[in-house]
């Protein structure tokens, strides 16, 4: 082969596999990507319904998709019973039901709440305490003003049944009638109690 | 070749990945679902299909129908209802509250502040769970499809066009077998805007005996038979019409509550 034709043919480039330059990140981009990763963070959290395989559109969270649950008779008045606790009683008492130390005593797990009447719970509520009152053992010196005197009769009802029977509690619903019948006939004793007073009355 | 290692791995870390996705993880969130039970009852769901209706998925999948009809309800959203039910000792200032009051269309919240409000008056509620949407509105159910909807599904039929109407709950819609039956040997003749074709082979015309077939279709018209012979259902027929009427996707349950129309 002459040397003519061997030089017009197509010859190999002299670097046969091209390397690309190395250059640094932007800065920006990793910024870009924290913001993106922390927004989608956020819609998981807000949409996933954290894979719990019961939770789907247009339920966002397993708590929205108890909230949805229809309730009925029993079941209904517990529903209203924590609605009506977490927006007049839970401040003070907690969400948890714990308390509060030096501000309010706890309800989960106190005699006061589990007692087999409701007569002296119903009333505190109702009147209010005024002075020392020993709940699990522990003396409170405190006052609680009358918040439930302002409750329907349901609604007083329904949040005593909740407390009754939530976090741990094991004890028998009230009635709306209790209640009512309770009220009419406590027009003796209106201003607020001591727990020592109150351990006067009957369970 | 120089990327062996990354390729493989970038191959192994996308198979893998979908793998973990679309198989694995849906296998462990759903795949020891079981029956349930209907929502403040005790009533089992979904009900065991009985044998006719099991072989009638198998009729409804080898003729292809999920390529025109879909069993899956979409729901976009759930508001809530607050009901009077008693209006309590203290009627006309309940009526007047009412009046002053939206009791649709409500989120809980909401609905808790005007339940609160009317039973504030001695008035007593009930707040009902009602579940909206386009497919709901069409009438194609009462609430979105759930998992355990397809419990004894397979395979699972979803399809995913609608030439035709949305199956989740034709049970419920149209419980007449015999009318199933007709509509599946000539539809036009149950509805007239039907574009459904006529599946006449699960059919057969036969001569009557010394007496017509209990069995035998009542058809008008030209659809009819000729005088002396009888449309009946071939055993394939008769299983479809049982699976379409074992479709009954309209109970509550947690996945999906709802508040039932109460029962008159």
């Amino acid at each position: 082969m002459s040397d003519d034709i061997k030089s017009s043919l197509p010859q190999p480039p002299s670097d046969p596999q091209p390397a690309a330059d190395h250059s640094t990140l932007p800065i920006w981009i990793i910024v870009l990507l924290l913001v993106l990763l922390f927004l989608g963070g956020l819609y998981f959290d807000n949409h996933s319904g954290w894979f719990q395989p019961q939770v789907y559109a247009p339920f966002a969270s397993a708590d929205q998709l108890e909230m949805y649950q229809p309730k009925s008779g029993a079941a209904a008045a517990l529903a209203r019973g924590k609605v009506v606790y977490e927006q007049v009683c839970g401040l003070c008492h907690g969400i948890d039901g714990l308390g509060k130390p030096g501000q309010a005593p706890p309800l989960a797990g106190s005699e006061w709440v589990t007692a087999k009447g409701f007569n002296r719970l119903a009333h505190i509520p109702l009147m209010g305490v005024n002075g020392s009152i020993k709940v699990e053992g522990k003396d409170w010196n405190m006052a609680m003003a009358a918040m439930g005197a302002a409750l329907p009769d349901a609604d007083l009802a329904a949040v005593l049944s909740y407390i009754r029977s939530s976090w741990g509690n094991q004890a028998s619903p009230v009635t709306e009638d209790d209640v009512h019948k309770l009220r009419a006939g406590m027009g003796a004793h209106a201003a607020p109690m001591s727990g020592d007073q109150m351990m006067a009355m009957p369970e | 070749m120089k990327s062996g290692f990354p390729a493989t791995f970038v191959v192994v870390l996308a198979l893998g990945g979908s793998t973990l996705g679309f198989v694995l993880a849906p296998a462990v969130q759903l795949g020891g679902i079981q029956q349930t039970t209907v929502l403040n009852t005790a009533d089992i769901y979904p009900p065991q299909r009985t044998g006719d209706a099991t072989l009638g998925l198998q009729v409804y999948r080898a003729n292809g129908c999920a390529a025109c009809h879909t069993e899956q309800v979409r729901q976009d959203g759930v508001a809530c209802e607050v009901v009077l039910t008693a209006p309590g000792a203290n009627p006309a200032a309940v009526t007047n509250l009412l009046a002053t009051l939206t009791l649709t269309n409500l989120t809980k919240e909401a609905a808790d502040l005007v339940a609160g409000q009317i039973t504030g008056l001695g008035g007593k509620v009930e707040t009902h769970i009602v579940p909206n949407g386009a497919d709901l509105d069409h009438g194609w159910g009462v609430r979105h499809s759930v998992a355990e909807d397809y419990l004894y599904d397979y395979p699972v039929q979803l399809g995913g066009l609608r030439a035709g109407p949305d199956l989740a709950s034709i049970g419920v819609r149209s419980p007449d077998a015999g009318l199933q039956l007709k509509h599946l040997y000539a539809p036009k003749s149950v509805n007239s805007n039907s574009r459904m074709p006529s599946f006449k082979y699960l059919f057969t015309v036969q001569k009557i005996g010394d007496a017509p077939s209990p069995d035998a279709l009542n058809l008008s018209g030209t659809d009819a038979a000729p005088a002396g012979f009888e449309v009946v259902p071939k055993p394939e027929a008769r299983q479809l019409a049982a699976y379409l009427l074992s479709l009954r996707a309209n109970l509550p349950v947690y996945d999906a509550p709802f508040t039932p129309p109460a029962k008159p």
